[in-house]
């Protein structure tokens, strides 16, 4: 798990000439010289860890499963719906905006992601 | 303690276990090792992975259907766990008097859930699958999870209550929705 971080960030900061591709989001997307940066959400025990903050259009939100269960990350509003199986990591773009989400699976399990 | 499993027995109708109860605790908490607490947790997941296999080779709804491949899905997952705390801890389940009513209980149900087809089919699993994932659910967080003296199979446990509370209510509106 350890390292999958070390990966994911030696991934990014090799990446830099890669950031165009990123730049999905318009208008807001940073330079591409500069590096985006990732939050990380964990997911455990049939919870969503603590949702990063300072989080804005354009960066990186890296998900990790580290729970023995198959989870998903399903924006309320059908922005995004996310499938994390057991041990996944998956990386999307943060939008501006806030995004209520759930588990479809285990919709007791909630957070709202927050980016400017 | 005697009122949740009083609850298990209620919402199960599990006769037999009430009467096992009945015969071996009197008035104090019976004794439980981790070693019992491990096979009574195993059992009530393999339970219901039966009962979901079940449920795939009869169903035909959707809802029925997805409901069934998750709860196969989970409690695989927990019980793959449990085995492998188990071996690490040196610790073999062993099977009591609850594990055992557990089972007599689920293989009548299932016996009975046989002989129904269709939407009476899927009305009867779902029902039975929220009565099951409550009365464990008592018994885990009343009995089971107090009990256990080991810190990672109590959060292992624990894990297991959160996954079948969210079981529970999952079945819950899936019973709403046959209705
Ligand atoms: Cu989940």
């Amino acid at each position: 798990m350890f390292r999958s971080t070390i990966l994911a960030v030696g991934l990014l900061a090799l990446g830099c000439s890669l950031a165009p591709a990123f730049a999905a989001t318009p208008a807001t997307a940073p330079a591409a010289t500069q590096a985006k940066a990732v939050h990380v959400i964990v997911l455990d025990k049939m919870v969503f860890g603590p949702m990063p903050t300072g989080v804005r259009a354009g960066d990186i939100i890296e998900w990790v499963n580290h729970d023995i269960f198959e989870h998903s990350a399903t924006a309320r509003d059908g922005s995004f719906d996310i499938d994390l199986k057991p041990g996944a990591t998956v990386r999307t773009t943060a939008k501006a905006g806030s995004f209520p989400f759930f588990c479809k699976f285990h919709p007791g399990m909630t957070g709202t992601l927050v980016a400017k | 303690m005697n009122k949740s499993v009083i609850a298990l027995v209620l919402t199960l109708g599990l006769g037999s276990l009430a009467s096992v109860h009945a015969q071996q605790a009197p008035a104090a908490a019976p004794a439980i090792n981790d070693a019992q607490i491990a096979h009574i947790a195993y059992t009530a997941g393999a339970i219901d992975v039966t009962a979901a296999k079940q449920a795939l080779s009869k169903s035909h709804n959707k809802a029925v259907r997805q409901f069934a491949e998750e709860m196969a899905r989970d409690h695989a997952a927990v019980n793959d766990q449990a085995l492998a705390l188990a071996k690490k801890l040196g610790v073999t389940p062993a099977d009591n008097g609850t594990s055992q009513s557990l089972a007599k209980g689920a293989a009548a149900e299932q016996t009975k859930l046989a002989a129904l087809s269709g939407a009476a089919y899927d009305k009867a699993y779902a029902e039975n699958e929220v009565a099951f994932h409550k009365a464990v659910l008592a018994a885990l967080d009343g009995t089971l999870i107090p009990s256990t003296q080991n810190a990672e199979l109590k959060s292992l446990l624990e894990t297991g209550s959160k996954l079948f509370h969210e079981h529970e209510m999952h079945a819950e509106h899936l019973a709403a929705s046959l209705k």
